[in-house]
């Protein structure tokens, strides 16, 4: 199975939920820091005092692909998933299925926008860049427990223990 | 081997490339009885709209098809499967062998049987040839019979196009099989904000006017029209498959791999009948999503792969001008007859709703309008998972908030079921 070669991780532990990431991403994107415009929602839960940085994870087997009426859902080279604006028609499907209800939605035009990873911007993702508490890191993907790292996992097992 | 796909929709298009992707060498052949290359059914009301270019329907170009080495055979309707002799014979009289067949045609548009429904003036929005017909039309009054997810799309469409825009629904509500009464009569007061006006519980009894349509008649007035657009449903095309003595129910009897009741024959999409993946009980929710997650399981087969479809799912959403809303699963009226506590929670703020209906304490479906709709995902996630609703709602202000990684979804979850939470 292929992997990302990247991937965004949340620590809603260290979160304070200061919006300085928003701003970045905004920045990144649209040019201005408008927080409206950012690709990443930020989900306070006041009862257990933490912040949940939302962003697209870009699913393997990514929902919201299959229910967009107008196939706006493309999955690009660096396997996020982004919505191709020429055709958004702003029915939020993909909000709706998302398990974290991730895409945001531009105020001004009402499609739904993701996380695209910065799409390879030399200076690295701006959003991690900005944030101090290291709430948000980047993680290559051999430091994930993906399938290709259970499967060496099972390989080593084998080779201790012989059948 | 040779791969014979009929169909040339989202389910079999899926199945055609799903296959080319992983098998390089065998003879896919596609038969479509219509004239295009594939096109996105779903796009259609807002093509009509003028939302999105013809060119933004298709999902392929003709040179895709070449690219992949997949023939495609347009205006080629198969007529007949012969299965002893592995022959499909088309419209046109040609005979193709397969030694693979794949049952992906979809569906039929209804008509209901009403005096006039053939006149000129009635359209319906299923396929490119008809709906560009509707878009060429000039008209200033428009009744839609039916209201389903296409109907108030379409409605939506007309709206836009500066119509004078009527809708007449048979049962109680719009939307019926989508949504309950308390959710539809919100989305009926918005459509009337937004200058639709919708008649529900009302009979069409005849289409007026020889040959072009003048007016519909129900059973409680007369609106007077120049246009009408049929948008009762789709019913599975079941005729093909029964030529071959395949069995059929509804649609096309399939079983968990996809196959039919006659040895290398699969089916996929619109025209077959599945299971709920939640509940397991025989359902048909004629959706995109469903289509080509069946597909994907029909070329794994075809390929010796053991693939085991996990059953479909309802979710749907409608949109209408600045009114969002979602549902999936189950309603309460088809809980109603199902043993076990069901339970109904329901949220309101302003002009948004949320409507959760459980079933011993687990999600089994559930709608919602406005900004409630945004954590639908949570909602769906709980369905799919089983979790347990009631145990969720005792201990979730206890759940701990370190490691909150995989808990915030459930602590969020909790807090929409919770009615004394601000949202």
């Amino acid at each position: 199975m292929e992997i990302r070669r990247e991937q965004l991780l949340i620590d809603p532990e260290k979160c304070t939920g200061c919006g300085r990431c928003l701003m970045a991403c905004a920045m990144q994107h649209c040019g201005s820091v408008n927080p409206s415009l950012a690709r990443i929602k930020i989900l306070p839960l006041p009862s257990h005092e933490i912040h949940v940085p939302v962003i697209c994870m870009a699913c393997e087997d990514a929902p919201c692909i299959k229910v967009c009426p107008m196939n706006a859902r493309l999955r690009q080279a660096n396997k996020t998933v982004v919505t191709n604006a020429d055709v958004c028609i702003g029915c939020r499907a993909c909000v709706y299925i998302c398990p974290v209800g991730a895409p945001a939605i531009i105020p001004y035009t009402c499609q739904t926008m993701t996380c695209d990873l910065c799409e390879g911007d030399p200076a690295g993702l701006w959003c991690v860049t900005a944030c101090d508490e290291g709430a948000l890191t980047i993680s290559k993907s051999d430091r994930l427990t993906s399938d290709k790292t259970r499967a060496r996992a099972r390989l080593a097992r084998l080779d201790t223990k012989p059948v | 081997m040779k791969i014979v796909i009929i169909g040339n929709g989202i389910a079999g298009n899926k199945v055609a490339f799903s296959l080319r992707e992983r098998d390089k060498q065998s003879d896919i052949c596609i038969l479509s009885a219509e004239a295009y290359p594939e096109y996105d059914p779903c796009s259609l009301p807002y093509f009509l709209g003028g939302e999105v270019a013809r060119k933004d329907l298709f999902r392929k170009k003709s040179v895709d098809y070449q690219q992949h080495g997949i023939e495609l055979l347009p205006s080629n309707k198969a007529v007949s499967i012969d299965p002893d002799a592995k022959k499909v014979t088309t419209g046109q009289g040609a005979e193709i062998g397969y030694d693979k067949l794949v049952l992906a045609h979809g569906g039929d548009l209804f008509f209901p049987p009403i005096e006039g429904i053939r006149s000129e003036g009635v359209f319906n929005c299923k396929q490119l040839s008809e709906t560009e017909k509707l878009k060429a039309h000039k008209g200033r009054r428009a009744v839609v019979i039916g209201s389903g997810a296409i109907g108030i799309e379409v409605a939506e469409a007309l709206k836009k196009m500066g119509y004078e825009v009527f809708i007449v629904e048979l049962l109680g509500w719009i939307l019926p099989t989508l949504f309950d009464e308390t959710t539809a009569r919100r989305l009926e007061a918005a459509l009337d904000g937004y200058g639709i006006q919708v008649f529900t519980g009302e009979k069409v009894l005849r289409i007026q006017g020889d040959p072009k349509v003048t007016a519909v008649l129900t059973d409680r007035r007369e609106i007077p029209c120049d246009t009408v657009v049929v948008a009762t449903g789709v019913v599975p095309g079941t005729g093909l498959a029964k030529t071959a003595g395949i069995e059929t129910g509804r649609g096309i009897k399939v079983n968990k791999k996809m196959e039919t009741s006659v040895p290398d024959i699969y089916a996929c999409g619109d025209c077959v009948e599945t299971f709920d993946a939640c509940t397991d009980e025989t359902a048909m929710f004629q959706l995109k999503h469903n289509a080509i997650e069946q597909a994907e399981i029909v070329a794994r087969n075809i390929l010796g792969e053991n693939a085991s479809y996990l059953g479909a799912y309802a979710f749907a959403r409608t949109h209408f001008f600045a009114t969002h809303a979602v549902t999936f699963g189950k309603t309460m009226r088809a809980t109603e007859c199902l043993l076990g506590k069901s339970e109904l929670i329901e949220r309101e703020n302003g002009k948004d709703y949320l409507r959760v209906v459980l079933l011993n304490g687990r999600v089994i479906g559930g709608q919602a309008i406005g900004r409630y709709a945004d954590a639908a995902g949570l909602l769906i996630g709980a369905m799919w998972r089983k979790d347990d609703m009631d145990r969720l709602r005792s201990n979730w202000r206890q759940l701990p908030s370190s490691g909150a990684v995989s808990f915030w979804p459930a602590i969020s979850l909790a807090q929409l079921l919770d009615p004394n939470n601000r949202l």
